[in-house]
């Protein structure tokens, strides 16, 4: 697989704006889900979420904002990189799942909304205007993939670099908190009243959650150190059910073994694994049971990011992803904020607290999402 | 590299819904899903004897999900709350699901928004060996109600071909073959008028 690397990150999450923010959060594996005043009705399972508190809450466009945010630090990150690109060879990709339904409420509510902001309720159109604002002439996509879309984005930016479609590619994901998401999460009793917590004894749920989070990836032969580069990836459907993961992990567990294959890797190999790791029974159990089909009694060090972030839906691929860049560039294994008492089955190095390594060489990053779509990423270090 | 060789095509509209026979499920599912899956069932591909671990799905859905996003917000002050069911349908990759959960196809998925280009990362997919086969799906669904929010014509069809690795076919998927709509269109004129 020829080289694909990573030439800059941004993101705005429930623990801040900006990687300072992410950074920080993840050396004192602290959480970013507070209860939000706008969700605490009786209509809503729990108004324990990640939101972005220091966006413009009364906007009508916030999913522009939240993926407007982190590109420009994104591309500032990877300016030099990007410098020496034409911005016709420069694509985007963008992960979503809901793009600005903010509007599609204000719409049915008789309520203000700007014509950007009806624009952007369609992720193509978000898309393209993203592409245009952030320098990106070459091919632009929207890609859809339940809460596997942040991964397949990545993969889809790494392939059109790989077919010679683009130098670079800016991969950004965006959901935002929206009355819409919440309603259907508690519709499908899915929340965690306290707060999601994955991989925990106690765990009762998710916690949805919002951000912006982008990518800057190049081709790895124009940057003057390597660095973090794609190393291979995977994708499977279970095939057994549209909300529910299948019991026994097979989909997951085939997804890590087409990675592992791509990336002509050993399990052993693997240093790290980010989980998907929602905090919902059925979810953690799954993959815990993947992870043993995989890597057997021997698996590497395992945590879930969404006790900091909360469930952020079509962005969670990419900043899930976005941690792991800075896990390896603070040779930190991060820990898995709100969890107590690991669950019967987890893994057994299923870590609560960061821990300090001396080197992370091959991190594997899993996502799974309705519909049964799983996808695995590994990412490599020099 | 084996030559990439379009086996089936298809195309269905909403007429062909209240007619289709595919079970109690069938039924519960929004329109887009419907559509796709009709259109699968409409290539007449057995499944039986392919490795169905090796069979990819893209779906390409121009206006993502924003029909069932509607009808699904528009049940927000039901008594009970809005329905789990419908929920569950307000992601454009739905139908993947279906699909996959029906014809048991385990193998790789992607499902873009906006225009049709999704062929291409279908082709993508068979020339890096990642699947043996693809069924490809275009999924066109604007409820009248959606198309006054995005001032869009109203539309329901959907159209799917099935790609493989070498082989037989209809033919080899060429160079300059750009979407799946007019590819379908095109085999199904032909197979009105031979």
């Amino acid at each position: 697989m020829s080289g694909v690397a990573f030439a800059g990150c941004g993101a705005t999450t429930a623990v801040g704006c900006g990687m300072d923010a992410l950074r920080s959060a993840l050396r004192a594996n602290a959480s970013g889900l507070r209860a939000c005043a706008r969700f605490d009705l009786p209509r809503f399972q729990s108004c324990v979420v990640g939101a972005a508190s220091q966006m413009d809450t009364g906007s009508d466009d916030p999913a522009w904002n939240l993926a407007d945010s982190a590109l420009h630090e994104a591309r500032e990150q990877a300016r030099e990189a990007l410098a020496a690109i034409p911005t016709e060879r420069v694509g985007l990709v963008l992960s979503t799942t809901k793009a600005n339904i903010e509007a599609m409420e204000r719409l049915a509510e008789h309520r203000s909304c700007s014509e950007a902001a009806r624009r952007h309720l369609r992720g193509d159109y978000l898309a393209c205007d993203l592409a245009a604002a952030h320098g990106a002439r070459g091919p632009v996509q929207c890609v859809s993939v339940a809460c596997a879309s942040g991964l397949l984005a990545i993969q889809q930016g790494a392939k059109l670099i790989q077919r010679g479609a683009a130098d670079a590619v800016l991969v950004v994901g965006v959901d935002h908190l929206s009355a819409f998401v919440v309603a259907g999460f508690s519709a499908l009793k899915a929340i965690d009243p306290n707060g999601c917590r994955p991989f925990d004894r106690d765990r009762r749920g998710l916690s949805p959650g919002e951000a912006g989070a982008a990518i800057v990836l190049v081709s790895a032969a124009k940057m003057s150190r390597p660095g973090i580069t794609i190393h291979g990836w995977g994708g499977s459907n279970d095939a057994n059910h549209l909300t529910g993961p299948s019991r026994d992990g097979s989909g997951l567990a085939q997804a890590m073994r087409r990675a592992l294959d791509s990336a002509r890797l050993r399990p052993e190999e693997i240093d790290y694994v980010n989980a998907h790791g929602t905090g919902t029974s059925y979810n953690d159990a799954m993959e815990s049971t993947a992870l043993r089909a995989v890597f057997g009694e021997c698996c590497p060090p395992v945590s879930g990011s969404k006790g900091m972030l909360g469930h952020t839906l079509g962005a969670a691929g990419v900043v899930e992803t976005i941690l792991c860049v800075l896990a390896m560039q603070e040779r930190l294994l991060p820990g898995t904020p709100r969890l107590n008492v690991a669950a019967e089955g987890v893994p057994s190095d299923c870590l609560k607290q960061p821990r300090p390594v001396a080197r992370l060489r091959h991190v594997l990053k899993l996502n799974t999402g309705f519909g049964g779509v799983n996808g695995a990423l590994i990412l490599s270090h020099g | 590299m084996d030559k990439i060789v379009i086996t089936a095509a298809s195309r269905v509209t909403e007429a062909s819904v209240p007619k289709a026979r595919l079970g109690a499920r069938f039924g519960r599912m929004d329109l887009a899903s419907q559509l796709a899956l009709l259109a699968v069932e409409s290539l007449g591909i057995d499944f039986d004897g392919r490795p169905r671990d090796r069979i990819g799905i893209c779906l390409g859905a121009w206006a993502g999900s924003l029909s069932a996003d509607l009808e699904f917000w528009g049940g927000r002050d039901a008594a009970g709350g809005p329905s789990p069911i419908l929920f569950t349908y307000t992601l454009p990759s739905a139908a993947i699901g279906e699909i996959a959960i029906r014809h048991r196809l385990t193998g790789a998925n992607l499902c873009l928004v906006g225009k049709d280009t999704v062929l291409a990362e279908a082709s993508d997919l068979l020339r890096r060996a990642e699947v043996e086969a693809c069924l490809c799906v275009w999924c066109n669904v604007v409820t009248p109600a959606l198309a006054e929010m995005i001032q869009a014509p109203p539309s329901a069809h959907a159209s799917a071909l099935f790609l493989q690795r070498g082989g037989e076919g209809l033919r080899e998927l060429q160079e300059n073959d750009r979407d799946i709509e007019t590819l379908c269109a095109a085999f199904c004129a032909q197979n009105s008028t031979s």
